[in-house]
């Protein structure tokens, strides 16, 4: 999926994420995490993260994420409504996403 | 309890957020382009307001924190900067409420003795630009900056950085980067290059959020001086001095004198009290004199409004004169018709 402009999606409420996608302009993925369970869960979110971005083929893109302990299932999700903004998509193929 | 977007233009609607906000000590400030209320019933119990790229006038009821409301409000005040296209976020609070925000994804730029700390929405903003600036540092001889914000570039502007670039190796130029001016950020950095090129020691740089900018110094960009201004000049000096002074190893500060407008002579009394703590010394110019009075850019924006065009180009440099006779500058001249009396 090719990012146009920059996306966002989610909320900085408790058990949520705001998740922002934007073109890096150099090669590869930058993710810029804030996160009050960094400690413990740094790694599984940045994991989620690049998962969800391999399986949306989308490359080059700088993430930012502010996060309040979301789970899993809602970084996938509001990364994906990012990613989906950002390519300005506004259909999403709903069958495809797992 | 629901979010609901007051209409800053409806006395009534206004006053729901005032109202609250002289409940907690706070008022809503002037500047304000959007602002929410939470609702209880009929009670408001918060409330938030975005202008420009700062959240500010935030408060909520002291019975109701630790429930979400606060970032129910400050998620909508983001996403409202976001549909504006502003994604770059600051946000001033007093210390003891530091933890409210970080908790968010905030992160602290500075902070300034027990009174102010200033946060932005992302990681390591403040750093990133620092590490960018680092670039342009010069380790031979003495280097000096200048902060202008030229709007247009004068023969006044010209004049301040002949003289300070000629008392030190390097000058760094930062033009102010904020839109709140008549004349168009990349036009005015423009001027200020063509205008310079012949100076072969300075360095110009984009100021960025981190100088001068409605983030740093909110009140700059009002007319008046308010209660805030010497707070936030304060901060202004303690940024530049504590943490950018250092990464250009820049060790003075030229300011011009300032006869006219009270705000940027507050801010260079702000200058003078705290850069030496930094180890910068702040030398203020005098200003240039042309038929008995100073040279100054709201004089020109004056003479301008007026279709005075001789007397302007006695007080600008050939290059600035030049753009001001272009198509380009034919919106800009119409905006200055309208309002003639603009800040800055």
């Amino acid at each position: 999926m090719r990012i146009l402009h920059s996306g966002t999606a989610g909320t900085l409420e408790s058990s949520d994420v705001m998740i922002t996608v934007e073109r890096n302009p150099e090669k590869g993925l930058i993710i810029e995490l804030e996160s009050i369970s960094e400690a413990r869960f740094g790694n599984r979110i940045r994991e989620v993260i690049t998962d969800t971005l391999k399986k949306l083929q989308v490359q080059d893109v700088k993430v930012r994420v502010q996060d309040r302990s979301a789970l899993d299932c809602t970084i996938r999700a509001r990364l994906t409504a990012a990613v989906f903004r950002a390519a300005g998509i506004e259909k999403y193929p709903w069958e495809e996403l797992e | 309890m629901e979010l609901r977007e007051i209409v800053l233009s409806l006395p009534t609607d206004r006053r729901m957020a005032e109202t609250f906000l002289q409940s907690q000590g706070l008022r809503l400030e002037e500047d304000v382009e959007y602002t929410v209320v939470a609702v209880e019933g009929d009670r408001v119990v918060g409330t938030g307001s975005l202008s420009g790229k700062v959240l500010k006038c935030i408060a909520v009821e002291p019975a109701l924190q630790g429930q979400g409301i606060a970032s129910q409000i400050l998620s909508e005040l983001v996403h409202e900067a976001f549909r504006r296209g502003r994604d770059h976020l600051f946000l001033f609070t007093r210390p003891e409420n530091e933890t409210v925000f970080t908790p968010m994804g905030f992160s602290v730029v500075e902070r300034m003795e027990k009174d102010l700390v200033l946060l932005e929405n992302r990681a390591n903003g403040f750093v990133q630009y620092l590490v960018a600036l680092r670039n342009h540092r010069e380790e031979v001889g003495v280097s000096g900056s200048v902060v202008v914000n030229c709007n247009p570039f004068t023969l006044g502007h010209r004049y301040l950085l002949e003289y300070a670039a000629s008392r030190v190796h390097t000058l760094h130029v930062f033009v102010v980067e904020e839109d709140r001016s008549v004349f168009p950020t990349e036009v005015r950095f423009k001027l200020v290059q063509e205008g310079t090129q012949d100076i072969n020691n300075i360095k110009l740089h984009r100021g960025g959020p981190y100088i001068i900018s409605s983030a740093t110094f909110p009140s700059y960009f009002l007319k008046e001086p308010s209660e805030g201004t010497r707070l936030y000049g304060r901060f202004d000096a303690t940024i530049f001095g504590k943490r950018i002074c250092p990464v250009l190893n820049i060790t003075r500060r030229f300011v011009g004198e300032e006869p006219y407008c009270p705000v940027t002579s507050i801010y260079n009394q702000c200058l003078y009290d705290i850069l030496p703590k930094y180890g910068v010394q702040v030398e203020i110019i005098p200003r240039l004199e042309k038929g008995g009075k100073a040279v100054s850019a709201s004089t020109v924006r004056k003479l301008l409004s007026e279709g005075r065009w001789r007397e302007t180009k006695d007080l600008v440099p050939p290059t600035t004169f030049e753009f001001l006779q272009s198509e380009e500058a034919r919106p800009i001249l119409d905006r200055l018709k309208k309002a003639p009396n603009s800040r800055h």
